[in-house]
């Protein structure tokens, strides 16, 4: 995506802002624009707002989910427009065309790890060009030339009297000014915030519960909706009665939505009872029969198929036969919801002309185009209000709580009805992390040097589902190969193939990391069996095959060497202690993790993990470090006890004592370190996830003997 | 009428007395700190105090906490004058997306308050709310920070 645009001028009108500097991005975008506010018509979507009361609030087009945009993102502009970041508001962006700032300019959302790289550029832009019209202004005052005066935090100064001005005094003539093109950038070694450990900008409200989430909207006159819908993926509500439940305490209305039924009441709570106590049957169509197990069957019967050749270099079959030492190995791993800690919500107020939606999502575009699509109004009608997320990880880029919050609001205008979940509807009817399977088989020759690797990965991919444009192959699923494709170690033949197997009635998404999340633990797991069978120790194996990457070969060094990295089982007080390997590369970035774990008492013990990333150059090292602990504890969690199963078409886990999410007492102690490689910027939120659980079932191997060739482990008895 | 005394302030609410105090807290009073996340005393995001003590309020009848002393997070400290624990959350930029934290840090200040000098075990077995974020290595920091900005207090 090019960040590159020049940047342009045009005046609006900002809503009712007098004489605040107001810098816009504005289609065809890229390009920034100044407005002087002055009289009330027209809204400009504004990025950055210098008001005379010298406030600063800058627009964020990326959300708040804990990876720490609301820190990254302005801190970009801070440095450039010479601010301080605790000064600044942070306000989410509204919806609409000139916030789409991805993609040359055709979207918006915050995922795929993007949010910082893919921006790095244009907010930078945005904050200089806002501090050269400050310069030029103030130089217009004091009558003298624009290189006659500096910035300090906040601030313009005469160089040669001393004098200063405030960004806000100066707001309203520098409103004035051209808005100046091809501005010079600051040279890294003058960065006053980027690259340091800035401190959060949400880290009080969040620790005195003043933080706004989804879930927490209070409107006057608002009603509270609960939904039951199809225990069946795709079924359909055939009955139901309303009036067993119309005279329990607080119920309002029961409403259909789609595939369900929701009760309206004053609160959650009678909405709650009232929904459990309501007779309603489904029509659980033709899915009622689709069970996990069978469908695993489907892909450990096509682990031969040839499918979809994806990469083929050399002669595989040719130099598996020759082969001195050949192992095969099947792996596979099951379902997984996203589990956000704030249930899936949304709140919708529909008028005649307008609708307003308060949605947690990681998208406000799709929240609109929903609400447009249901209402039937223009999409100007539509006012998105995006919240704190109480986590996304993927779940709340699709729209289902969405459209059941406007379906209800319209049909009770002039209401805002708010939809909340309970954990059991959130746990079964997400969008799954997809069930994998993968055959890998693989050559040696007399050396125990790799000669041939051909892996099938058998599935179906979230991005062929749901956003099958963005497939460069339509016969590809890219969120099914991704992490297995492309890889770094040197293998002379080798060979991948993608079977596709559909998983209708099974909704499938985006969960951190997508397929890197399922390739990371195969892929790294079987570079882990080959090791062992060239009788190489798994580091130095690794870095045989990796002389012609040496960004590679460093993280994984480098991780060796912060753990010690020893290969054998070692006593510590008495207790056998085993270490793992890791090396996976994801979303544009390198991670490398040592695990170290013990079993006692059958009790799998993560003690610690060594994680080394080069991420290019990060941007806030302090957040990079929290995302790499986040994200493997992440990629831990579903490792140790996390698999969603389905029978009869359904889901069976319900709460969290189904599926079971990691504890405080089972987080491992976690030393991070960053390589600024100075390569291009990569993306961070995601990629501590995908080598996790590789680098303790290596451990675990260590210690057992035995290959962990599934997931979750607490499914698996080390002792057998 | 049900009278209850919620950060320090009396409240009478026309409620069941099975329903749970969590949703008494959040939908009938309107205090939006304490969350909910499970509904099954499992997670923790609902963590008050009830004369002190921690307690779950998804599980908790309300009838349970009647002339009981009930604290949420908006009644241990505000942004302006923040308990000790906070600013320990605060200062050592604790949450991610922030969710779980209202629960975390009341389930903190409740530990210090029984035990003001935890040790690392202590604070690992005592801290039993969950976070989907991870956040778990900061949280048992800060408790620990928070032990010492107390300590100094006093
Ligand atoms: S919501 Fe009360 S413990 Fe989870
Ligand atoms: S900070 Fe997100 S759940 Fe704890």
């Amino acid at each position: 995506m090019s960040t590159q645009e020049k940047l342009k001028v045009s005046r609006r009108q900002f809503m009712g802002m007098s004489g605040a500097l107001v810098l816009g991005m504005y289609l065809p975008v890229g390009k920034l624009a100044a407005k002087a506010g002055v009289s009330a018509a027209g809204k400009v979507n504004a990025f950055l707002v210098i008001a005379p009361d010298n406030s600063i609030t800058f627009y964020n087009p990326f959300i708040e989910m804990g990876q720490g945009t609301y820190t990254s993102i302005p801190t970009l502009v801070a440095e450039e427009l010479d601010a301080d970041l605790s000064a600044m508001q942070i306000a989410q962006a509204p919806h609409g065309d000139d916030y789409k700032i991805m993609f040359n300019n055709t979207v918006r959302f915050t995922g795929g790890s993007l949010s910082v790289r893919s921006s790095y550029e244009t907010m930078r832009r945005a904050g200089a060009t806002a501090r050269a019209m400050l310069i030029n202004a103030a130089a217009e005052k004091w009558q003298v030339k624009a290189s006659d005066c500096k910035t300090e935090p906040g601030f313009v100064i005469n160089q040669s009297t001393g004098d200063k001005l405030s960004y806000g005094e100066l707001a309203p003539l520098a409103a004035t000014q051209t808005v100046p093109e091809d501005l010079p950038l600051k040279e890294s070694k003058d960065f006053r915030l980027i690259g340091k450990p800035v401190k959060r900008t949400d880290s009080l409200a969040k620790a005195t519960g003043t933080a706004n989430f989804g879930i927490d909207t209070q409107i006057d006159g608002m009603l509270v909706a609960v939904v039951k819908q199809s225990p069946v993926f795709g079924g359909k509500v055939k009955s139901f009665d309303a009036a067993a439940v119309k005279d329990m305490p607080g119920v309002k209305w029961v409403d259909p939505i789609p595939d369900g039924v929701a009760v309206i009441a004053d609160n959650y709570w009678h909405a709650l009872k009232a929904i459990q106590a309501l007779p309603v049957s489904f029509d659980e169509g033709a899915n009622a029969k689709f069970s996990s197990a069978a469908y695993l069957q489907s892909l450990q019967d096509n682990l031969d198929t040839a499918g979809v050749n994806v990469e083929n270099k050399g002669d595989v079959a040719t130099a598996l036969k020759s082969a001195e030492t050949k192992l095969t190995a099947d792996y596979h791993v099951p379902f997984l919801a996203h589990a956000t800690l704030e249930p899936m919500n949304c709140t919708a107020l529909v008028t005649d002309n307008n609708c307003t939606v308060w949605a947690p999502n990681q998208g406000a575009d799709f929240v609109a185009g929903t609400a447009a699509g249901i209402t039937g109004l223009p999409l100007d009608a539509i006012t998105v209000e995006t919240p704190f997320l109480g986590g996304g990880f993927g779940r709340r880029f699709l729209m289902d709580f969405v459209a059941q919050a406007v379906t209800l609001a319209k049909a009770h205008k002039g209401i805002p009805i708010k939809v909340v979940w309970s954990r059991e509807e959130d746990t079964q009817h997400d969008f799954y992390r997809p069930m994998t399977a993968a055959r890998y088989r693989a050559g040696l020759d007399a050396n125990g040097k790799p000669v041939a690797l051909h892996v099938t990965n058998v599935g179906e991919g979230p991005m062929g589902r749901l956003n099958p444009e963005f497939l460069a192959d339509p016969k590809i699923d890219t969120t099914v190969v991704e992490g297995v494709e492309k890889q770094p170690y040197e293998i002379a033949n080798h060979k991948l193939d993608y079977v596709h197997m559909p998983l209708s009635p099974v909704p499938i998404g985006y969960w951190r990391s997508v397929a890197h999340s399922v390739n990371g633990f195969i892929k790294e797991s079987f570079i882990d069996e080959m090791a062992h069978a060239a009788k190489k120790d798994p580091v130095a194996f690794r870095l045989s095959m990796l002389s012609n990457s040496p960004r590679f070969a460093a993280v994984l060094k480098k991780a060796a060497a912060m753990a010690d990295w020893n290969p054998s089982v070692v006593e510590k007080n008495g207790v056998k202690h085993a270490m793992g390997v890791s090396l996976h590369e994801s979303f544009g970035s390198l991670v490398a993790q040592v695990a170290e774990v013990s079993i006692e008492n059958k009790k799998i013990n993560v003690h610690k993990v060594w994680c080394v990333v080069d991420c290019g150059f990060a941007v806030n090292p302090a957040i990079v470090k929290m995302q790499m602990e986040s994200a493997l504890a992440f990629g831990l969690s579903a490792a140790m006890g996390e698999e969603i199963t389905m029978e009869k078409g359904r889901v069976r886990q319900t709460n969290f004592h189904t599926y079971p999410i990691l504890m405080g007492k089972d987080m491992p102690e976690v030393e991070t370190e960053i390589i600024n490689s100075g390569a291009t910027m990569g993306g961070v939120g995601e990629i501590g996830t995908p080598p996790i659980a590789s680098a303790v079932c290596n451990a675990l191997f260590t210690l057992t003997g035995k290959r962990i060739r599934t997931l979750p482990l607490s499914k698996t008895d080390l002792n057998a | 009428m049900t009278q209850l005394m919620i950060n320090g302030k009396a409240y009478d609410v026309d409620v069941e007395d099975d329903m749970p105090l969590l949703w008494v807290i959040r939908d009938v009073i309107g205090f939006t700190g304490t969350k909910f996340g499970c509904g099954m005393g499992l997670c923790g995001a609902c963590s008050i105090h009830i004369d002190g003590n921690v307690a779950r309020s998804c599980i908790t009848p309300v009838a349970a906490a009647k002339g009981k002393n009930i604290t949420t997070i908006e009644g241990l400290g505000t942004p302006d004058n923040p308990h000790p624990v906070q600013q320990a959350w605060a200062e050592s930029d604790v949450p991610q997306c922030g969710y779980c934290q209202s629960g975390q840090i009341m389930a903190a200040a409740s530990l210090l308050k029984e035990n003001p000098k935890p040790n690392e075990d202590d604070i690992k077995n005592g801290m039993t709310n969950y976070c989907r974020c991870g956040t778990y290595l900061q949280i048992h920091a800060a408790v620990k920070k928070a032990s010492d900005l107390i300590g100094d207090e006093s």
